[in-house]
């Protein structure tokens, strides 16, 4: 059994939830819209852990359990896996994913308002800049919500350098 | 029949637990409950080599005590059911299919987002859906 949303609502959510934190309800503090954003994340993937290990016998290592983030967790939420799995075995995982669905839609020209003058070109090509970024905080919250829920303290980054194509850096606690 | 089901939370906080019969026995139930947690995590810590894998959710017969029987099952994310029956000849595959429903039942209940993780569960949905699965696990034990 299971509902269907269309993937243009998914988009609208996450595209309004991002403008209402980083513009209307904390619009100076960026840390704090990305903590915030984070955190509906974090609570996101901690139920989504919950559903799509129902069926599974348990992990027995780290491992494991990032490669179900990378196979079985990603094509739920995506319909395709993670591109590219790297670690250093010491705890630090690589996830690429080479078209990453919720910014792959997301214009990343920052010369879009009209005439500028050259310091509001830059002004609004870092707030260009930030927006895909806080897309992303909410998908590393997603991550890290999910590992928590499997017992595995991590903090996740994401390395928006070359969009669409995103990495997720996540550092295993010890 | 059943007369007690639990949810206990990964730092064996309970987050739900229904007794089926008369309330007299309920704090006794609540200390079976509680006795089984230990048997949960010494069957996990110290797999046995003859016993089922130990990637298994199912832990099968927990202990018997002198009028139950206690199974257990323990989800990837460290969330334990436990079930507390005085059924006589209860088939595994009955519990099994009880606690998978069980665990879609519970699944769907801390979906809610006004649920808050760690704290009880207190949706009467899903206290109507466990009451039902509780009422068909009988008959199909008996029937």
């Amino acid at each position: 059994m299971g509902w269907e949303v269309s993937e243009s609502c998914v988009d609208s959510l996450l595209t309004e939830m991002v403008s209402m934190y980083c513009n209307r309800l904390y619009a100076n503090k960026p840390e704090l819209a990305a903590s915030r954003i984070d955190a509906i994340g974090y609570q996101v993937g901690h139920q989504l852990s919950e559903r799509y290990t129902m069926e599974r016998p348990r992990f027995t290592d780290h491992l494991d359990a990032i490669k179900f983030i990378c196979k079985d967790f990603w094509s739920e939420l995506f319909k395709k896996q993670i591109d590219n799995l790297k670690t250093n075995h010491r705890g630090t995982f690589v996830l690429q994913d080479n078209r990453f669905r919720w910014v792959s839609r997301m214009s990343l020209d920052p010369s879009e308002n009209g005439d500028l003058s050259q310091e509001n070109a830059e002004a609004a090509e870092n707030k260009a800049a930030q927006e895909p970024n806080m897309h992303l905080h909410f998908s590393c919250g997603v991550i890290k919500g999910a590992l928590h829920n499997l017992g595995i303290a991590c903090a996740v980054s994401a390395d928006p350098s070359h969009l669409p194509a995103c990495s997720f850096v996540v550092r295993i606690k010890p | 029949m059943i007369v007690c089901v639990a949810v206990v939370g990964h730092q064996n906080n309970p987050l739900y637990i229904q007794s089926f019969t008369d309330a007299d026995d309920s704090l006794k139930l609540r200390h079976i409950v509680h006795c089984s947690l230990d048997v949960v995590d010494e069957r996990v810590n110290n797999p046995k080599k003859s016993g089922p894998t130990l990637n298994e959710t199912f832990l099968g017969l927990l202990y018997p005590t002198e009028n139950y029987k206690v199974y257990g099952y323990l989800t990837n994310t460290k969330v334990k059911f436990i079930l507390v029956t005085t059924d006589l000849d209860v088939k595994d595959a009955d519990v099994k299919n009880f606690f998978r429903r069980f665990h879609a039942a519970y699944v769907d209940a801390i979906s809610n987002p006004f649920h808050e993780p760690g704290k009880k569960i207190t949706s009467k949905t899903f206290a109507e859906r466990v009451s039902t699965i509780v009422k068909s696990f009988g008959l199909s034990s008996t029937g």
